[in-house]
């Protein structure tokens, strides 16, 4: 582009030359679409990244208050890790937290596809069918976990009077009470409640598969059971790595359905501690009923939480993007 | 096109607008539905008040907010704030409630981000002073009459350790007993039981007869600890006197008298309802209410759900009992005060409100609009409530009285699970699920506590 105003031209200053010359149109183009982005890029950096990075700051301090001002580096870590005060409470966290995400994942997403690959054919209610699986997803969680409570009081809960009713009283647990079963019920009401995400994402991508690939199977003699594993399943995998780790993201950060059912104390004995109740403990609330919050730790367990699940999305990244890097 | 773009623009200007209007405060602040008390009346002021002390200056006009974790209570208080206000009509006080498991921290966040409510209630012991030595809550020992209202012992949990400087007005303290349906007891023919074994014996008869006998359950496990475990410990342990031997060392926490306190909870265990592991606080009441059990650990708190649930029997309330041969004490918990904001804009109102809180005025509204609550000032307070009256009683039939075991010293330790409220509450959780003795319950509380706490370590077996 021309440095000096042609003939025809209105004359420029030499800002506005200046301004043109660096910013010339090519360059204007290439980099136009930083102008779009950086509204979106700001709200972030301002509302999510910053205080995410000044928790990670927040977690080498110790004090009391709102923010601790005693510099102490990696001591709360160390105490996390060591200390036989904090490890047992810690590691159990952890512990916990890895099986609610194992029982969690499995029946979910199992469920999710078994259920899409019943929706995909269609049959008389199907849309009935998939109105209720993905109904639970809409509704509060606080309002599922409450009433799953009701269900489950062992004195005027349904599940104990059917079970008595035919006959398997010694099944008839308190359910929430109980340390080996809390847990896992609670697991379970949770993917109860959002079994129809992965449904509705499976199906997306069952409908998704083309129907020749499935017909030249068929013409191949291939039986449905077939056709599906080694057709519908292997081009479903983004869908399936996808659902993973959200699964995988949302278990780790699970707070809200175990407040509903359990309390923050972990109920019964720190059996359903998991990691964000441990911190919601420590970091927020303070020990019940009456103890201060400790933030240094807090934020160390946040840090933790932070570093895992970076961890495991960064593995699911580096095994799924090896293994279909046409379609991620 | 041009009217769209400025339609856009329009539009544009209007949503920025609104999202810059948004307030940045904290939404504390802001409740949805503020309980006011009346508005400043300018008609005739209280008349046969009893003695307020006059204020030597003029009575400012303010508008004040009262922080709390009584949820509960709201339109109680609404009632005691608005005989408040009938004193001093240019005052108006705001009842602010927060839920009791989020008060510590929804406080210490206001307070540290400046918005904190004028006045609030102040919890006893380590977190109240706590907000002492952060300077969030100022000092009243220079409140007028505060020394002839309260006695030092009243005061000592909400005053500052190092210079004994108290920081908030004592208002309240709670009761611990056991609620019974008369009508079943009448039946059944027991007698209000003297001795924890009379209430054993009681409790196995009514078992025979197909009745559950006790209603709470493990799933609040603040009602296994605080109201039966912290209820039956004093008469067990010798009271005040019994206590301070464990705190200076003089007792190991697992010695055969603590044991048996844990004891007492094993005997329980078979009285408890069917599934009283998940059963709650809440779940427990409405087994006593439906009749379905026949009596119910709780305190004078729960005075008004009884009251207030209309329930077609005829019920009471009886002392704990302790062990024969052993004094009784009851367990009368210190269980509130409030303070004034250190950095309030309105402190001479405040101070005023502080100061009616000394007064027996205050003391009758508070007893009968909170029944089951008591003013701890020693000026004279009347109760018409019968239930709080009956459990004022519990105080006077007994040798002395003493707060819940763990609150003073040992409560959180270090990390929460190693305090005495928790390390009790997993002893107590054990035993009643089989999975401890007693003297591993009380073996358990001494190992945990000899971690971090200096008299335990030492101490004399």
């Amino acid at each position: 582009m021309a440095l000096v105003a042609t003939p025809g031209e209105k004359k420029l200053n030499p800002a506005k030359k200046l301004y043109r010359s660096i910013f010339n149109q090519e360059t204007r183009r290439k980099t136009i679409w930083l102008l779009f982005l950086f509204p979106a890029l700001a709200v972030y950096l301002v509302f999510m990244a910053a205080p995410l990075i000044d928790s990670l700051r927040l977690s080498l301090y110790t004090g009391v208050g709102l923010t601790p001002t005693k510099f102490v580096g990696l001591q709360n870590f160390i105490d996390l890790f060591t200390n036989p005060l904090w490890r047992g409470l810690f590691f159990g966290a952890v512990l916990h937290t890895c099986e609610f995400f194992a029982i969690h994942m499995t029946v979910q997403n199992t469920l999710g596809l078994l259920f899409a690959a019943l929706l995909v054919s269609s049959f008389r209610g199907r849309d009935t069918f998939r109105a209720i699986i993905f109904a639970p997803a809409t509704f509060s969680v606080l309002v599922v976990g409450f009433l799953w409570t009701l269900i489950l009081n062992p004195s005027w809960g349904a599940v104990d009077i059917i079970l008595n009713k035919i006959g398997l009283s010694s099944w008839a647990l308190p359910w929430l009470g109980d340390a080996r079963v809390a847990l896992p019920v609670i697991s379970l009401t949770s993917a109860w409640q959002w079994v129809g995400m992965p449904t509705m994402m499976f199906l997306a991508g069952l409908v998704g598969v083309p129907e020749e690939l499935v017909e030249a199977a068929r013409v191949d003699g291939a039986s449905e059971w077939t056709a599906f594993w080694k057709i519908k399943f292997p081009l479903l995998m983004p869908v399936v790595g996808i659902v993973a780790v959200i699964t995988f993201v949302d278990n780790f950060n699970a707070f809200d359905v175990i407040f509903a059912m359990a309390g923050v104390r972990g109920t019964p004995n720190y059996s359903t501690d998991l990691l964000a109740t441990l911190f919601y403990r420590v970091g927020i609330a303070g020990e019940q009923p009456s103890g201060l919050p400790n933030m240094g730790i807090g934020a160390a367990i946040a840090t933790m939480i932070f570093l895992i699940l970076m961890i495991g999305v960064s593995l699911w990244l580096f095994v799924f993007r090896r293994q279909t890097p046409s379609q991620v | 096109m041009k009217t769209m773009r400025v339609l856009m623009l329009v539009l544009l200007a209007v949503v920025m607008a609104a999202c810059s209007a948004t307030p940045t405060v904290a939404p504390a602040t802001n409740p949805p539905a503020p309980i006011t008390s009346a508005p400043a009346a300018t008609t005739a002021p209280a008349t046969a008040a009893p003695a307020t002390s006059a204020p030597t200056v003029a009575v400012p006009t303010a508008s004040l907010v009262l922080g709390s974790w009584r949820v509960d209570d709201a339109d109680a208080w609404a009632k005691i704030l608005a005989e408040f206000t009938k004193q001093y009509p240019t005052i108006t006080v705001t009842f602010d409630p927060t839920n009791p498991t989020d008060y510590n921290a929804t406080l210490q966040t206001q307070l540290t981000t400046g918005t904190g409510p004028d006045l609030f209630f102040v919890r006893s012991f380590d977190v109240g002073r706590g907000l002492y030595t952060g300077k969030y809550v100022a000092s009243v020992k220079d409140l007028p009459g505060l020394n002839t209202a309260f006695d030092a012992a009243t005061l000592q949990p909400w005053s500052d350790v190092a210079t004994g400087t108290p920081f908030a007005v004592p208002i309240a303290a709670v009761s611990n007993g056991i609620f019974y349906n008369q009508d079943i007891f009448t039946a059944q023919g027991i007698a209000l039981p003297k001795t924890w074994e009379d209430l054993m014996a009681a409790a196995k008869k009514l078992k025979t007869a197909g009745i559950t006998p006790f209603a709470n359950g493990l799933k609040d496990e603040w009602d296994i600890n605080e109201v039966v475990w912290m209820g039956l410990v004093p008469s067990v342990i010798g009271g005040l006197d019994g206590r301070n031997a464990y705190l200076n060392g003089d007792r190991c926490f697992n010695d055969p008298t603590m044991v048996s306190s844990f004891q007492e909870i094993a005997d329980l265990q078979p009285y408890l309802p069917n599934g009283f592991a998940a059963i709650g606080v809440n779940d427990a009441e409405n087994l006593f209410f439906q009749g379905k059990a026949a009596m119910m650990f709780d305190g004078s708190w729960s005075t008004k759900i009884y009251e207030q649930a209309n329930l077609p029997f005829k019920w009471s309330v009886f002392q704990i009992p302790g062990p024969a041969g052993k004094d009784l004490y009851e367990t009368f918990m210190i269980d509130s005060a409030i303070g004034m904001n250190a950095a309030t804009k309105n402190p001479e109102a405040a101070k005023i409100f502080l100061e009616w809180l000394e007064t027996k005025d205050f003391n009758d509204t508070f007893a009968n609009n909170v029944p089951g609550f008591f003013p701890m000032s020693k000026t004279p307070t009347t109760i018409s409530d019968p239930i709080a009256a009956l459990f004022l009683t519990f105080n006077s039939n007994a040798k002395g009285t003493d707060i819940r075991f763990t609150w003073d010293k040992i409560q959180t330790g270090p990390t929460g699970s190693q305090g005495a409220y928790n390390l009790a509450l997993a002893g107590e959780d054990a035993i009643l699920k089989g999975q401890m003795t007693p003297q591993q319950a009380a073996d358990n509380l001494q190992s945990g506590l000899a971690q971090w706490y200096a008299p335990a370590k030492t101490c004399k077996k």
